[in-house]
This record gives structure tokens, sequence and C-alpha cells, in this order.
């Protein structure tokens, strides 16, 4: 394979400027950028207006969304506080859901909504275990209903700060890359960190 | 005996008590080996009045990704030397004691994201008595993405002047962030940003009808 | 006009978090906002991803569809482009997989240029085509990575929004098909 220089690869990274390259490396650059000036002409076309279309499609009647739904899973949504983990263990199989179309769940003043999204494709089970479980695993539980490899889960947490990781198939502890912010946790990997606003009404 | 020797027998007597709850909780959680050091850590800890709730969850989360117990301990120690930098530099930024335990746990978490005391003690004697935690949040958020870390400061130091206060700073960072995905360089968006104070946009909320219900489950006996 | 209620309210385009949080209180119509900011892009992406412009069109309108219908998910409005690449990205990868050399149809096949274009529009388009051939030889992966990278211009940290993947990773993945292009690209000199 073509060698690329770790210098040029990391001007070409941001990381140095470009001064100092050897002819060679300038010459790669320069290929470089022209087949990415060449690859970001824009193609012809628009699909806005067969989204729209999708997106002005009235929605089902009343009757027709009970039988989508009875025939839909749903994402499970858990108010989870760490001093519940305990008893949440034992009672999580006596959570009832509602579906998300009547009003929303009546939160203290000090809670908010968090939403966790994470792409694991082939992965068999995907948690969330933090602060707020507890470290416990086994609390919050992230679902892939249409089996696109994107689990989700949306909880209830106090508002302030988090920290969590992902434990895909109960074993591989992962930092959430759409996290944004993360945290040395002391043992060699990063937590990732949220804060939860208060839902204001 | 009078009050006052009541009172100070009470207070020495509730420092084992304290320990013995935070023992039992690690206990099934954490490696047996580690437990006797780990407690004597959370008894030290007590006894200078730091917050000792953050000592356990640290433990809780050493046992639960299955770290071995001379790691957990050096945690735990670690966390505890963490939360001590933090009450000392809150204490020397003029914060009245006993210094607020969830400030000092948000303060060492901020820390431990890499930012610089200095700037703990700056921020801290622009917003006395208001919690510094999201401000520092808000300042490691802009580092972590390759802002200078004194004009980081800068901005959100401009933002507590225009009133701004909390979570906004978090907004003030974000808003930051998005102008530098937007194209604009590091100087360019924080300028920018710096023009909006304090009109700088909250994110927005999730719909309420979008989140499903439950039945929150029931305490059980051991909890409040 | 879509999402006019938002611009004349702010007087200002409006941010993607103030898009969202229209489309999201029911102004189903603000949602062309973000097709209008985001196609061009999209469509690009996945042109270059799956070699044929129809087929790119399906993935992005689909990916879209989608993106309105889940809009809710988006945990960071502010990351809105990060997560609508996403979601294209996971389109196009279903398509590719779904997708074998005997589907290919004439109908499909990439345009031959015009006798009746200019001479240095043909040698742009000829130019484009041994790129494009090129582009073709390299894993999905990596034809991935160097696009949102140097097509697409995102950060590492973009990048590693779009695609869950660690950035160390993808500086790999950028690095390899850096170095995979250019000796592609010599071969068709």
């Amino acid at each position: 394979m073509m060698h690329i220089d770790p210098q040029l690869q990391r001007v070409l990274d941001g990381d140095l400027p470009s001064d100092d390259l050897t002819p060679l490396q300038r010459e790669q650059s320069a290929a470089l950028q022209q087949a990415a000036r060449l690859l970001a002409e824009a193609p012809v076309g628009s699909v806005l207006a067969r989204v729209m279309a999708e997106v002005r499609r009235p929605p089902l009647r009343l009757g027709q969304r009970v039988a989508q739904w009875l025939t839909e899973r749903h994402a499970v949504t858990i108010a989870v506080r760490p001093i519940w983990s305990l008893a949440l263990a034992a009672a999580l199989a006596a959570i009832a859901v509602i579906p998300a179309r009547g009003p929303g769940p009546q939160l203290g003043e000090q809670e908010g909504i968090a939403q966790f999204v994470g792409r694991f494709p082939g992965a068999r089970s995907v948690e969330v275990v933090g602060s707020f479980t507890d470290w416990r695993p086994g609390a919050v539980v992230l679902r892939d209903d249409d089996h696109d490899g994107i689990w989700r889960a949306t909880i209830v947490l106090p508002v302030g700060e988090h920290e969590y990781m992902f434990v895909v198939d109960g074993e591989r502890w992962v930092a959430d890359p759409l996290a944004g912010r993360y945290v040395d946790d002391g043992f060699g990997r990063q937590n990732a960190l949220l804060f939860v606003r208060p839902l204001a009404r | 005996m009078t009050a006052r020797r009541l009172v100070a027998f009470l207070l020495a007597a509730s420092s084992p008590l304290a320990a013995q709850s935070g023992f039992a909780r690690l206990a099934g959680r954490v490696p047996p080996p580690a437990l006797s050091a780990i407690d004597s850590i959370l008894v030290a800890a007590h006894r200078e009045g730091l917050p000792t709730e953050p000592l356990i969850e640290k433990a809780f989360e050493g046992g639960a990704k299955g770290v071995a117990p001379d790691k957990i301990v050096l945690a735990v120690s670690t966390s505890a030397g963490q939360l001590r930098v933090a009450r000392a530099l809150l204490r020397e930024a003029g914060e009245s004691q006993p210094t607020d335990p969830a400030e000092v746990t948000a303060v060492a978490a901020a820390l431990s994201r890499g930012l610089s005391p200095e700037l703990v003690g700056e921020l801290t004697a622009v917003l006395p008595g208001e919690p510094t935690g999201p401000a520092l949040h808000a300042v490691a958020d802009l580092v972590g993405h390759r802002f200078a870390e004194d004009s980081s400061v800068d901005l959100i130091v401009a933002a507590a002047q225009s009133g701004l206060r909390g979570l906004r700073f978090l907004d003030v960072a974000a808003a930051a962030v998005q102008e530098l995905q937007r194209g604009r360089s590091h100087a360019a968006a924080l300028a920018h940003v710096k023009s909006l104070l304090p009109n700088v946009p909250p994110p927005p909320r999730p719909a309420p009808a979008t989140v499903s219900r439950a039945r929150r489950p029931q305490p059980g006996p051991d909890h409040p | 006009m879509i999402g006019a209620g938002v611009l004349s309210a702010t007087g200002r385009e409006p941010t993607d978090g103030e898009v969202v949080a229209q489309v999201l209180a029911g102004d189903a119509e603000a949602f062309g906002i973000v097709i209008r900011r985001y196609e061009a892009g999209l469509l690009r992406y996945a042109t270059r991803m799956l070699g044929y412009p129809d087929a790119a069109a399906d993935a992005v309108a689909e990916g879209l569809v989608r993106a309105y219908r889940h809009l809710a998910t988006c945990r960071d409005p502010g990351r809105l482009k990060s997560w609508l690449y996403r979601i294209v990205g996971n389109r196009c990868r279903s398509h590719l997989a779904r997708r074998s050399t005997s589907d290919l149809s004439l109908d499909d096949a990439p345009p031959i240029a015009d006798p009746q274009d200019s001479e240095a529009a043909a040698e742009r388009a000829e130019q484009l085509a041994q790129v494009e051939r090129a582009l073709d030889r390299l894993s999905p992966e990596k034809r991935e990575a160097f696009l949102l990278k140097h097509v697409e211009g995102m950060s590492y940290e973009e990048m590693a929004a779009v695609t869950g993947e660690r950035i160390p990773t993808l500086k790999m993945r950028v690095h390899r098909a850096r170095a995979a292009l250019l000796e592609a690209l010599k071969e068709y000199e």
C-alpha cells in the first residue's frame, strides 16, 4: 500500500501546520485535496417534496393507533433514584408502561428527562450503569425494537450531574460516544458525564 | 452531663456509626480484600468533614466494573484526595465553613476533568455564594473542544457578569461549540457567543408527551 | 413558506435547536428547514457511499423520514447534523448489505459524459469518475471515514457521534483510507 508519512497524516488531521512538508508530501496532500474537492461536488436533486409528503401524512385515527400500539413494542421509561435501586431490581417486573399519547409523566421540580442512544449492531443487550443506579447493572435497559443496531432508553432522573457507561452484552463497558463530556473513572477508563435539567411545566 | 458535653459526645459517637453504615453498604458490592482499607478511608474522610457518598459510589463503581481490590482502594483514596483539594480551594476562595458537600463534590469532579486549581479559585471568586460546579463543567466542556483555558474562563466569567447562573453556563459552552461546528474559528466562536450574552438560547426540552410513563417502584424496607 | 413562523419570530436564521423545538411542539412544516439545511450534504455523502444517485436519494429520504419520526430521541439538538448523518449512514449500510453485484442494472449505472459537454467539463467528469472508482475500492468503513473527514469536513468528535466509533479507531481508518485512495488513484493515472 502507498505509504503516507505520519507527519503528513498529522498535517491532514489539522494537528500540525503545513509549512514543513517535503515535495512528495505536498504532492500527496494535493492529490487527496483534489479528490476531496471533486467528491464534494453536490449531486443535483432534492428529497424535500418526498420527505414532506410523508411528514404531512395525516396521523392515524384512534382505532388505528390502538391497533398499531397493540402490535408494537414500546420503550420502557422508569424513574430511578439511587436509593430505590435495590428495590427496583426486585420490582422491575411490576412496572406498568402506558403508551406515550396521553399527558406526560408528573415530574418533581428537581427531576428531568435523560435520553440514551447508542449504536451497537449485533449486540444482544445494552444497558446503562451509573451513579444514578448506584452502579448496579440491570436497572436501565436500552431497547432496539427495529433491530437497526440503534439502542435507546428515556428515563426520569434527578436534576444535576450523573456519571455512567454503557454495558454491552453484560460484560463490555463502553463510554457513550455521544456524551461529549467525559471524566476519568480512576480505573483506566472514562465515564460519560450527563447534566439533567428540570423539566419546567 | 452538660448540654455541650452531650453534643460533643453525640458527635463523637456518630463517627463510628456513620462508618458502620458505609461498611454495611459496601459488603457484597466490593471485593472483601478491599473492604477494610476502604472503610478506613471512609472513617478518616468522615472525621475530616468530607462528603463520603462520592467515595462509597466510587467503591461501588469499582466493584461493578470488576476492578482488582487494590485498584479500587487506590481510586477511593485518590477520590478522597480530590475532595480534600476541592474543599481547600473553596475555602481559599472565601467559601463559608463548613463547605457545602455538594459543592465540594462538584468541584472535585470538575478538577478530575483536568482543570487547573487556579481556575477554580478564579471562578469561585466571581460567583461568591453560588454553586460553581456548572461553571467549571462549562469551562471543561470548552477546553475539551480545544478552546484555550483562559479564553474559556473569560467567556464563562462574562456570562456570570451578564447575570447567567447554574446550568445556563452549559448553554453558553454549548453555543460556542456549536459555532465551532458551523465553521467559525475558536476565537470567532467565543467572540460571537460573548456578543449574544445573556441571550444565549437554551436547548429545547424533550416534549413530555413522548416520554412513556411508568409506575415507580416502592422503596424497600432498607431505604427511606 | 416552510418554517416561516420560526424565521419571523427570531429575525434571524433559527438554530437547529430552535427548529427541533418547533417541530416537537407540533409544527411539522418546520422540518422542511432541516431538510433544506442538510439534504445537499446528506445526498453527497450517500451518493459517494453507495455510488448511485437513485439509491442515495432513497437512503436520504428514508433517513430523514426516520429522523422526523424519532426527533424526540435526538438527545442534543445542537448536534442535529451528526445525528442525521448517523441515521443516513445506517441506511447506506443497510443498502450496501442488501446489494449484490447481480443487482446492478443499466438504469443504475453512473451517467456517461454527454459528448455535447465542453472539453473542460468532460475532463472534470473523467477525473471525478477516476476518483469515484478509487473510492469504490475502499472498504465501506474506510470510504465512510474519508468522506466524513475530507468531504463533509467533520471533526473526529463529530465523526465519533456519527459512527459510534472511538476517535483513535476513526483516525486509523482515515489514515489508511488516505493511503488506499492514493494507491488506487496512482493505478488509474
